[in-house]
Parts: C-alpha cells; sequence; structure tokens
C-alpha cells in the first residue's frame, strides 16, 4: 500500500479524482463572498448572491419563501453529492479511505437516532434528519433496541462500526449520559483506527493526515475535559475517553486527566507550542472569539494546508472539513439575516 | 501544377477582397464579411420611466446596442429592478416545473414550433404570473390526488397478492400436517392454532401454544438483511417464510418499478411482536392484516379485487384529466419561455442604467445604423403609449469602442475561429475575409485525398441542404453542434481537398491512372539491361529516369501513377508535401 502512491503512480488511480477535488475547492467562497453575503437584508438577497458561485442556481426550484433550513438541506445536499460521486469513481486505498470519513457520520446517525427512540419519537421523522453520508442499512431498525449489548448484536456488528463498539458493550443501559459516553468512546476508537490506516498508507498522506488528525483527537480531549466540569463524569471515566493519536499523548493526556478548572487545562496547554496560541486571546468577553473558534480556525489553517502539497489523499478530507466549515459560515450569516440580528454576523470563519 | 494552382487561388483571393472592398462602400450591410470593425459612436439616451421598457425591448429586437454597465459599484441585488427580475425567476421555475410534469406524463418534449413573440408588456406579465400560478396549482392538485390514488392501488394489489402467497404457506402446512409424525419439529409443519400439535411429545390433541404471525411486503433488496437482522434481534426465535412477487409494483411517488416480496413471521408472545413490528417499521415493510382462515382470505380476495377495478378506473380518469391539462399546457410552454426570457433580459439592461430621476442609458451602436436606432426608440415611445419622446444623443469619448463585425450564416464560421485566437482591436483589419479561402485550402494542401475529400464534401452539402431542419432541432449534443456550426467551412474544405487530391494523385490513398504513366519499363527493358530473368527474381528494380521516363509527355495533371508502386513513395511524397506546406504556411506570415 505504501508503494506506488508517490508520484506519477499516484495518478494511474486517483488523478481524475484529485483533478476534481482541486477544481471544487477553487469554488469554495473567499472572502469577497462573505463580505456580499453579509450585506444581504433578506434570504432572497443571499439566493441571488450565491447564484454568482459555484452553487449556481440551487435553489432555483425552491416554491414559496426561503428558510434557513431549506437553505442547510440544499447545502448539505450539494456536499453530499459531490463526495458520493467521488466515492463512486474511487478505487482502493482511497475507497476505504473516503468511508473512514463517512463512519463519523453514522456514528452521529446513530447517536441522533437512539436519543430520538429515547424521547418517544418516531423513526421516519428521524431518518428524515440524519445525515445522508451515514446512512447504512439497518439504520431504521435501531427502534427496536433497548440496551447496548442489543445494540451491537443486531445493528453495529453488520456496520464497518463494528471494531468501535466493543469498549461500549459494557455499559448498562442507554440513558442520555451513557449515549454521550457511547458517542465519545465510539468516536475515540474511529479516529485511532484512522489514524493507523493513514500511518499504514504512508508517504504525503501519512505525514498530512496525520497532523490533521492529531488536532482532532488533541481538541476533543481539550473539550470534552471543559465540558465535563461540573457534570458527574468521573475522571477515570473522562480519561477512557481521550483519543491517544494526538501529541498530548501520554503526558497532556494524564495531566488533562487531572485537571479540575479551566486554568489547569490551560496550563497544560501551555506546555505546547501550538495550543498555548490558540489559547490566549480565547475568552468570553464580547468582541474576544471564544475558544472553539480558534479551534476552528485552526483546523481550518491545517486543512488548507494540505492543499499545497499534491498526490496525497489528505486532499479529500480537507475538502470535506472545508465546505462543512463553509456550510456552517453561510447557515450562521443566513440565520442573523433571518432574525435580523446582526451585531454578530462576522464571526463567521473566512477560509481563503 | 501545384504552385500554378496556388498562384491562381491566391489572385481569386486578392480579387475577392478587392471586390468586397468595394462593395463595402456600396452597401455595408449586405455583405456578409467586414474588413475592418465598423465604426461605432457612443450614444446615450435619455428615457423616460414610462416608455423605458418598451424602448429597451425595441433595442432588444433590433439587436444593435450594446450597454454600458453604470451601476458598476452596486450589489446585484441592490438594483432598482431586482424584484422584477425575482418575478421573472419565480416564473420561469413554474415553467420549469411545468415541463419537467409534461416530460414526465406525456413522454414527450413540448413541440417547438419556433414562434418569436412579442416582448410583452409590464401588464402583460401580471397575467402570465396568474396564468402560471394557476396552472401549477392545478397540476399539484392533480399530481397529489394521482399520488393518493396510486398508494391506494399499490397496498390493495400488495394485499392481493399477499392473500394469494399466504396460501400456499398455509397450504404447505395443511399438507404436511397429515404426513408428519406428531412427534416431528419439521419446519414445514403447520404453526397455527388449532391445526396440529407441535413438537409435542405426547399424541394427546391439547391446544398448542398459539402462534402469531404477521404478514407483510418488503422490498426485494432488503430481504437478506432483514431476515439477518430479525435473527439476530429475536435470537433465532422466529420463523419467516418469503416468496418474490413476479411482477414489479410502480411506486407512487417516483414513478419507477420496484420489485417486492412477500413474507410471513411467525412468532410466540407479545415481546417478540413488538420487537418484529419495530424492525419492520425500520425496514420500511408495509404490514397487512391476513386473516387465519382460508375462506376469510378468499372473501378479502375478491373485495379486494373489486375495489382495485374500481380504482383503476378512477386512476385512468385522473390520468386523462391530467394528459388534457398537460398537452393543452404543452402547446404554448416555448412561447411562454420565450416571453419570459425577453422580459427579464429586458429588466436586466434595465438594471445597467442609471436610474435617479430619468432612465440614463449609455451604449454604443454602429455609426451606419443610428437611423435605426432612432427609429426603434420612437417605436418604443409609440408602443408605451407616452407623448414624450425618447432622447438619444451622440457622445464623443476617448474610450476605445467595441469591435463589431458583421457575418452571415457562411462567414460566421470563420469568424469565430479567428475571434478563438484573439479578437481584433476596433477598426483593425479583420483577419477573416482572408481566412474564408486560405484556412480550407492549407487545409487541403495537408490532407491532399479526393475520395476522402469527396466524402467530406458530401457530408458537409448534406448538413447545408437540410440546414432549416437541423436549426429547428435545436439539438443540445455538443460533438453535433461543432460539426454542424463548421458546416460551410468543412464544405470549403472537402472541395478544395478534391482538387488538392487530383493534383497529388491520391484517392483513398490509391492513385489513379487516367492518362497512362509517363515512366516506362516496359518499353525501355532493353535499354536498362534489365531480362526477364531479373523481372521474374528481384524484388525491386531502380528505374533511371533519362532512360524509363519518357521525356516530351510527362502526366498530364497531378502526380504519376508509377509513384504509387514505387519504394520510395512515402519518403519522396512526404517530403514535397511537407515543403510545399511549409512554404504556403511561411509566405501567409
Amino acid at each position: 500500500m505504501g508503494g506506488g502512491m508517490s508520484g506519477p503512480s499516484f495518478n494511474i488511480d486517483n488523478g481524475y479524482l484529485e483533478g476534481l477535488i482541486r477544481g471544487f475547492k477553487n469554488g469554495i467562497l473567499t472572502r469577497n463572498d462573505y463580505l456580499n453575503l453579509v450585506q444581504c437584508e433578506t434570504l432572497e438577497d443571499l439566493k441571488v448572491h450565491l447564484q454568482s458561485t459555484d452553487y449556481g442556481s440551487f435553489l432555483a426550484n425552491e416554491p414559496g419563501p426561503l428558510s434557513v433550513s431549506v437553505i442547510d438541506d440544499k447545502l448539505r445536499n450539494k456536499l453530499v453529492l459531490e463526495f458520493q460521486h467521488i466515492r463512486n469513481q474511487s478505487v482502493e486505498p482511497l475507497s476505504t479511505f473516503l468511508d473512514y470519513i463517512t463512519y463519523s457520520y453514522m456514528i452521529d446517525n446513530i447517536v441522533l437516532l437512539i436519543t430520538g427512540t429515547l424521547h418517544q419519537r418516531s423513526i421516519s421523522e428521524l431518518a428524515a434528519k440524519c445525515h445522508p453520508l451515514g446512512i447504512f442499512e439497518q439504520m431504521e431498525a435501531i427502534g427496536a433496541v433497548s440496551t447496548p449489548a442489543e445494540l451491537y448484536n443486531t445493528i453495529i456488528v453488520d456496520t464497518p462500526l463494528a471494531p468501535f463498539f466493543l469498549d461500549c458493550i459494557f455499559v448498562q443501559d442507554l440513558d442520555e449520559m451513557n449515549i454521550e459516553i457511547i458517542r465519545n468512546t465510539l468516536y475515540k476508537n474511529y479516529l485511532e483506527e484512522f489514524h493507523n490506516f493513514c500511518q499504514q498508507i504512508g508517504g504525503i498522506t501519512a505525514d498530512v493526515m496525520c497532523e490533521i488528525l492529531a488536532f482532532e483527537a488533541d481538541r476533543r480531549a481539550i473539550i470534552i475535559t471543559i465540558n465535563s466540569f461540573g457534570t458527574e463524569l468521573t475522571k477515570d471515566d473522562r480519561s477512557k475517553l481521550y483519543p491517544c493519536c494526538g501529541k498530548l499523548h501520554p503526558e497532556g493526556l494524564s495531566a488533562l486527566a487531572r485537571s479540575d478548572d479551566y486554568d489547569q487545562v490551560r496550563a497544560v496547554a501551555d506546555y505546547y507550542a501550538e495550543y498555548k496560541v490558540l489559547f490566549e486571546g480565547a475568552g468570553n468577553n464580547p468582541g474576544d472569539k471564544t475558544l472553539e473558534d480558534k479551534l476552528f480556525e485552526h483546523e481550518v489553517k491545517l486543512n488548507v494546508f494540505s492543499f499545497l502539497q499534491q498526490f496525497h489523499f489528505g486532499v479529500f478530507y480537507s475538502f470535506i472539513k472545508l465546505k462543512e466549515q463553509e456550510i456552517r459560515n453561510i447557515i450562521w450569516i443566513s440565520e442573523c439575516v433571518a432574525q435580523r440580528h446582526r451585531t454578530k454576523i462576522d464571526n463567521y470563519i473566512p477560509i481563503f | 501544377y501545384c504552385s500554378t494552382a496556388v498562384l491562381i487561388f491566391r489572385l481569386l483571393d486578392f480579387g475577392l477582397l478587392r471586390l468586397t472592398k468595394r462593395a463595402m462602400n456600396i452597401s455595408e450591410r449586405d455583405v456578409g464579411i467586414s474588413f475592418r470593425s465598423e465604426e461605432m459612436t457612443r450614444i446615450q439616451m435619455f428615457l423616460q420611466n414610462d416608455s423605458a421598457y418598451a424602448c429597451v425591448s425595441e433595442f432588444g429586437e433590433l439587436g444593435l446596442v450594446q450597454f454600458s454597465d453604470l451601476n458598476e459599484n452596486v450589489n446585484e441585488f441592490q438594483r432598482k429592478y431586482i424584484n422584477e427580475v425575482r418575478r421573472c425567476d419565480e416564473m420561469e421555475r413554474k415553467l420549469r416545473y411545468i415541463e419537467k410534469e409534461c416530460r414526465k406524463c406525456i413522454n414527450q418534449s413540448p413541440p417547438d414550433s419556433g414562434e418569436n413573440p412579442e416582448t410583452p408588456m409590464p401588464s402583460e406579465m401580471f397575467n402570465l404570473e396568474l396564468t402560471f400560478e394557476k396552472l401549477e396549482n392545478e397540476l399539484k392538485e392533480v399530481n397529489s390526488n394521482k399520488e393518493t390514488l396510486m398508494k391506494n392501488k399499490l397496498e390493495l394489489t400488495e394485499l392481493k397478492h399477499i392473500l394469494r402467497k399466504t396460501q400456499t404457506f398455509f397450504d404447505e402446512a395443511q399438507l404436511t400436517l397429515g404426513q408428519t409424525s406428531r412427534s416431528e419439529e419439521s419446519m414445514s409443519t403447520s404453526l397455527l392454532s388449532a391445526e396440529a400439535p407441535i413438537g409435542s411429545s405426547s399424541g394427546d390433541s391439547q391446544q398448542s401454544p398459539k402462534f402469531g404471525f404477521i404478514a407483510g411486503v418488503i422490498a426485494r433488496e432488503r430481504v437478506p438483511s432483514f431476515e439477518r437482522m430479525l435473527w439476530r434481534a429475536c435470537r433465532g426465535n422466529v420463523f419467516l417464510r418469503q416468496t418474490e412477487i413476479e411482477t414489479p409494483l410502480e411506486d407512487p411517488v417516483t414513478g419507477e418499478e420496484v420489485s417486492k416480496c412477500v413474507f410471513i413471521i411467525f412468532f410466540q408472545g407479545e415481546q417478540l411482536k413488538t420487537k418484529v413490528r419495530k424492525i419492520c417499521e425500520g425496514y420500511k415493510a408495509t404490514m397487512y392484516p391476513c386473516p387465519e382462515s382460508q375462506a376469510e382470505r378468499r372473501e378479502m380476495s375478491m373485495g379486494v379485487m373489486t375495489r382495485i377495478e374500481d380504482i383503476q378506473t378512477v386512476l385512468s380518469q385522473t390520468a386523462e384529466h391530467q394528459t388534457r391539462l398537460l398537452s393543452n399546457a404543452a402547446r404554448s410552454i416555448r412561447v411562454w419561455f420565450r416571453k419570459v426570457k425577453k422580459i427579464k433580459a429586458v429588466y436586466h439592461t434595465l438594471n445597467l442604467c442609471n436610474t435617479q430621476k430619468a432612465i440614463i442609458a449609455e451604449g454604443w451602436c454602429p455609426s451606419s445604423e443610428l437611423d435605426r436606432v432612432n427609429l426603434a426608440a420612437r417605436r418604443g415611445t409609440e408602443r408605451s403609449g407616452t407623448d414624450i419622446p425618447a432622447i438619444i444623443n451622440t457622445m464623443a469619448t476617448r474610450r476605445t469602442p467595441p469591435t463589431y463585425h458583421r457575418t452571415n450564416k457562411f462567414t460566421n464560421g470563420f469568424q469565430a475561429i479567428v475571434d478563438a485566437y484573439g479578437v481584433a482591436d476596433y477598426r483593425e483589419i479583420n483577419p477573416a475575409p482572408f481566412t474564408l479561402i486560405t484556412f480550407p485550402f492549407l487545409f487541403a494542401v495537408m490532407f491532399g485525398d479526393c475520395g476522402h475529400g469527396s466524402i467530406m464534401f458530401l457530408f458537409a452539402l448534406w448538413m447545408v441542404i437540410n440546414e432549416k431542419k437541423f436549426l429547428a432541432e435545436k439539438s443540445t449534443n455538443e460533438m453535433w453542434l461543432m460539426l454542424f456550426g463548421g458546416r460551410y467551412i468543412i464544405l470549403l474544405m472537402g472541395l478544395f481537398s478534391v482538387y488538392t487530391g487530383l493534383l497529388y494523385n491520391d484517392c483513398f490513398s490509391k492513385s489513379l491512372n487516367i492518362f497512362g504513366s509517363s515512366w516506362s519499363l516496359a518499353e525501355t527493358r532493353e535499354k536498362m539491361n534489365v531480362t526477364m530473368e531479373t523481372l521474374r527474381t528481384t524484388s525491386t528494380i531502380q528505374l533511371n529516369p533519362a532512360v524509363t521516363f519518357q521525356t516530351g509527355s510527362p502526366y498530364p495533371i497531378g502526380i504519376d501513377p508509377i509513384w504509387n508502386i514505387s519504394k520510395n513513395q512515402i519518403v519522396f511524397l512526404n517530403s514535397y508535401k511537407m515543403k510545399l506546406s511549409i512554404i504556403l504556411g511561411v509566405a501567409q506570415m
């Protein structure tokens, strides 16, 4: 798998797809586009402006007054269409790589369905809310299960998520907090598995992807720690949720496991140069960026860097992530426009 | 010979140019090719608010004015007429919906009568909007009715299949009932109550444990996954039988055909029942109540058949109504599309103008056409019914005017090729008239095959003769459009290739020996000291031109056919053709 990945032999199997991805990447909205978008007064204006971008007339056939959820759906559909075309045209090992990208959406969908069933919502209603990239066949039968062991034995065991689930079977039953634990455990295992896969591919893909995934792992560790202050999650349980493929492993993670409040987390991050910068200037005062925003910015920066190299799979992953950020930006601006609350409209994260 | 012919052509070319230049001064409009781009004047138009729309539409029909964007710093959605453009967008959306329905239900794209309607006035736009909205609502209603009916029909058909197929399941059970001994636990033993004891070791006829069942229909591709899920979830304690429904059923929403299977699940106990039900819901299997006894099933079956027939009649009536609506709409849809496009174009153009007090527009038009532009403005004012005429001023300006070449259908292709390399500056010499002859001729010099050339010529001739038919078809095939757009070019290329093919003596890559070769070995064999023995044994003989060539009677037209059988044909001819092409090509420069 490592050999045949560099230079010209990459193009035999993946040249068309990399070219396609770079074409799509050129269509990502620029700062100019965002400046025009924030000047819109209504959602109709937004639609007119988006017509001149790569999105074209994606809203052309929508009847009646526009709503933010319609825009969200259509934006996502375009991304899903592009991804599925690329997935359909890909061969190994790119196809496995792309499948790994979809697993994170599958995890989200499963958790959404379980939470929904807990709150007695109907399966068809929940199925409509699932992310299209994470749909798998057995998904809707989740209504029939009531414990994690059952969930594993009936549904997960046939999906590619089976190996990630083994740690979760011992959770007793499916209630609110346990679902979060399941989600985070699944995600931790998925991230480590993905990291291993990228390292196996080797070459430039490993360099680029492992850097991005390491940041993702560390970011999750930090966020889990901060969010767990004041909840019933014990420190032991918390440390079991930290993914081990990041820079914080092992000393940083053990320090995080011991910390009790925000300042101690910050002290841990100070040992690592990139993360120290992120914590500076982050705060909850108005006019400051929040920590989440700074983490998003750093992620965007890493993803943009991956396009500087050629002949690797990282561009596919980065494209999906950048498009998601773009969708988040557009929806944020649309919400501000629709609710006429323009004070924070500039809080989007520009990409190019 | 080649060279003289080429010279003649160059003279013709030059003469053609002189002629066209003289004709230019007489009536520039009629000649289809321009030597230089036309002289353009910058005009400034003062239009009244009421007559602006009509005037712009007249300018649009004329096609001789290029408007400049006076609102460059303004955003697209902050311009004055953006609301009208949005209304046009909305109308186009409705028309697209209607067209899609036409294509889906009556299976043909709407016919195009080629009619070119006038630009509708703003008042008419309102009427158009109402018509489209009414049509769209009617179509939506008919569609939803049809969908409900089809869904009902689908349910009834599925129920009919279930009743028929489950009959086989129960029959099997009945059959094996008499055959199996009571202690056997055969899978096909009847699982229904009061029929036979199941797996009971003793021979007494007590009530067997009651097995419930659920019957339903599921899409065929989900069956393996469904079976597996049932097995896992119920730990193998349920029993599934399924058979296929042979005829595919039509899905009410998409209209596609789906293959489905009938299944029946036997289980024991309430918990399993809820589980099975939830799994069926998860796999989008529709469940139907199925009576246990055969008599009831037969009765239900008959009832279902009559209901299916009823629904079918209502369905055909609805379909007829829909077809009628759509065929009516299909007749005028193309004209409507054109009308809406024209309205939208007028409003886009109005958005380019300065609209603070009166509407001021600036643009370019050919100097020779100023009268026609004035006339158009006057027509527009009359149409809108206002008294104040539109004022058109010519402005002196330092800006470089745009380049405007007049073309007709023959010269259009050549002008397009020249423009692809770069559009000429204002009043610069237009290379296109030269290329009318030189481009196809240079092609022919390189192609040089009269057989293949004549095929090209005939193909292009066919395209040109059936021009009108092809233009009316409005095909969207890119390859065809490329060929068709260049039909005149291909015509000339083929014609000249026939000529050069004759000169190269190349017909389907073979030479024609029309006049007899001037190289003769037969007559000069003794002089060449070649005996019959040598002829029979050696494979090649080098001919001495001093001896074998009949001087004084060279082959009249073209290259001697003997070259076709010579070994150094390719070396000679390639060098010859290449040098000729290079000399001609460099001379062009």
